[in-house]
């Protein structure tokens, strides 16, 4: 019997089956990973061990993950909010920039009383994250202008912005480190029991439980999935799709922009302009690989983080930083492919002969 | 006017890369495939004709090596989103991260390595005589020449005047109409993005070797995503493109001659830019067609970035 195999389109995608498939694309994507370091001579096993041991087997190594975890997971939420309405924030590497950068400006001016420098320099980070979205918000929502290129190019503007700030106008004369501003005075009390890790971690948290809550059971987040799932449909529906396409992309800038002053007031202490080493990118990995599940969003957040801690771990064996961005990418593909596995199932059409054949059996 | 023409002369050089990349990415959208992978295909195409340019003194052999290499990554990209149809977004991200992550991998260690082959500059005889214009102009290396000349007239040719461009804009237009009559659809479709992708990895090679003639980790610090914005605001027409690119580069060349002419502006201002300016560039086909309705808001194919199933005719 010849038989030919073909693709069909499921018409309803079962949620649990398409997140088994999106985790198995990862999981090839790592093992691909696994196998290409395998060809270059290195000791996959050993490498993984490695960093299971160096992550969490150590309380430094979990402090240090954790460390991690704050902005990534915050800036995950700021991708994955935009994700809902079908928008990609691909900029909140730049709007954490610039959150960073409005926050020390706070930081290193400020003439107020001390209770209040640490919420300024919270709210003016997340007004300028806001701010640094609004022109590609707008015109997407109104001009339909691709927000993928527009808030790409401004991560360049962002980065050019931080390293002029960091080298000449706020520049530290007395540092060491001739490439940064002063430390800045405000900083977040340390986790309790903890000597590295900073509270502004609870944050990321905060939020997530926040849109849990927003997504599941109120009247805007519904709306938010709706127009995600079809704008003209929202439209009819009577919502504003283009206004709240724009509040929804400046709550994203915002998230970026408070991680930035979170990344700030707590590890970084002060501005340079390697203060973001990839969180953004990061982030929109996570968001991709949790679609629009915000448990996913933080169950993908600490599984990256760590990845990126064992990354760090294992520079040591002459792996560069790079190579994370070069599993990242395979990642993204084994999640592209995986998603489509979810929506096809292969069915084995039998030949039109057999089939005829069949017909007249029965 | 000699500054307009210095500004001239290192602009055309500077914009040659995101020129190709962005006819590379023009021919892949004209048959409806969005490759936002440009980011790391280029930084492909420049690692690796910068590892062949080191032990060669060919600097075409290098380019070449340089389009061949990307064109694979193309082919995998192209098979992902045109065979199993995976989302064009998501793969072409993958591209640019991967791509980016891959080649800073390759590169770092060798960034001190030096360029045994570069291109240099071939003076037009003639030409280059006209006085001012002539030595900006008519100077130039032989992929500045190409990028300008060549590859947008072959391409509007094939594009606008053939049967072939009309099967491959039908296929960017309508797959589903085009498969009907006999268009194959997936073929062309495999067969362009690859192409483009090839002409990404040539732009990445030519900055490497025609314009920095160095390498260093992320040297195409956000070209890739420049040449895509580019094909926006050309409308998908093969001479603006090219323009555009070149509105780039004299932004980019711009800040040179600022500072090799001390005007005061910091250095940080300038490189920030040439991506205002394609920021600005990419809104002005939107909001002009907001102010007069005679402009079309998009000319973008019909089916780019969708997925063709013949079963789903």
């Amino acid at each position: 019997m010849i038989s030919t195999i073909r693709f069909e389109r499921r018409i309803n995608v079962d949620p649990r089956r398409a997140a088994l498939l999106r985790v198995a694309g990862v999981v090839g994507a790592l093992l691909l990973a696994g196998l290409l370091l395998a060809l270059t001579g290195r000791n996959p096993f050993s490498l993984l061990w490695k960093s299971i041991d160096g992550t969490f087997l150590e309380r430094q190594g979990l402090e240090e993950t954790g460390l991690l975890l704050t902005p990534i997971l915050m800036n995950a939420l700021a991708v994955h909010v935009a994700m809902r309405m079908k928008a990609w924030n691909i900029g909140s590497e730049g709007q954490f920039f610039m959150g960073a950068w409005a926050a020390t400006g706070i930081g290193i001016h400020w003439a107020g009383p001390r209770a209040l420098e640490l919420v300024v320099m919270a709210v003016v980070a997340a007004a300028a994250g806001a701010l640094w979205i609004a022109v590609p918000a707008l015109a997407r929502a109104y001009w339909n202008v691709n927000e993928i290129i527009t808030t790409l190019l401004l991560n360049f503007v962002a980065v050019q912005i931080v390293a002029w700030f960091s080298f000449e106008i706020w520049r530290d004369e007395e540092a060491s480190i001739i490439q940064s501003t002063p430390v800045v005075k405000a900083l977040l009390p340390l986790f309790p029991g903890s000597n590295t890790l900073y509270i502004g971690v609870v944050v990321p948290f905060i939020v997530a439980a926040a849109f849990f809550v927003v997504f599941r059971s109120s009247r805007w987040g519904y709306e938010v999935d709706m127009i995600g799932g079809n704008p003209r449909a929202a439209e009819f529906a009577g919502i504003r799709v283009k206004r709240r396409m724009v509040v929804v992309l400046m709550i994203s800038g915002a998230l970026a922009g408070l991680a930035g002053m979170l990344h700030l007031a707590g590890p970084a202490k002060r501005l340079t302009s390697s203060i973001s080493t990839s969180y953004g990118l990061s982030g929109f990995i996570v968001a991709a690989l949790a679609g629009n599940s915000v448990v996913g969003v933080v169950v993908g957040a600490v599984f990256i983080a760590t990845m990126l801690h064992a990354g760090i771990t294992l520079q040591s064996d002459g792996l560069s930083v790079y190579i994370v961005a070069g599993v990242y990418g395979l990642v993204l593909l084994g999640i592209a492919i995986g998603e489509v596995a979810a929506r096809f199932r292969m069915v084995r059409a039998a030949s039109v002969d057999t089939a005829g054949r069949a017909a007249v059996a029965s | 006017m000699s500054l307009v023409f210095d500004i001239i002369e290192q602009a055309l050089p500077a914009s040659a890369a995101v020129g190709l990349a962005a006819s590379g990415e023009l021919v892949t959208e004209r048959v409806g495939v969005l490759n936002l992978g440009q980011e790391g295909l280029m930084s492909i195409g420049a690692v690796s004709a910068f590892m062949v340019g080191t032990n060669t003194a060919n600097p075409f052999l290098a380019l070449a090596v340089g389009a061949l290499v990307t064109a694979a990554l193309g082919l995998v990209f192209a098979a992902s989103v045109v065979v199993l149809r995976a989302n064009q977004v998501l793969a072409g991200l993958a591209v640019a991260l991967g791509g980016v992550g891959l080649a800073n991998q390759l590169g770092n260690g060798r960034q001190g390595d030096l360029l045994r082959s570069r291109f240099r500059p071939v003076e037009i005889p003639g030409l280059v005589e006209i006085p001012g214009i002539g030595p900006a102009l008519f100077n130039q290396d032989p992929v500045v020449y190409a990028t300008f000349t060549v590859v947008p007239v072959v391409l509007w040719f094939v594009l606008f005047r053939t049967r072939h461009g009309m099967n491959i804009r039908a296929v960017g237009e309508n797959p589903a109409a085009a498969d009907a009559v006999g268009v194959r659809v997936t073929a062309l479709r495999l067969g362009y993005t690859t192409l483009g992708a090839a002409l990404s990895g040539a732009g990445g090679a030519h900055l490497v070797m025609g314009y920095t003639q160095n390498w260093s980790i992320g040297m195409v610090s956000g070209a890739g995503w420049v040449a895509l914005a580019v094909v926006i605001f050309a409308a998908w027409r093969p001479y603006v493109v090219v323009l555009g690119a070149l509105l780039f580069g004299t932004m980019r060349s711009l800040g040179f001659v600022a500072q090799a002419r001390n005007w005061g502006i910091s250095s940080f201002a300038l490189s920030m830019l040439p991506y205002v300016v394609t920021l600005v560039l990419i809104l002005i086909p939107a909001g002009l067609a907001r102010l007069s309705s005679r402009v079309r808001a998009t000319s973008a194919p019909g089916a780019l970035g969708v997925p063709y199933f013949r079963e789903e005719r």
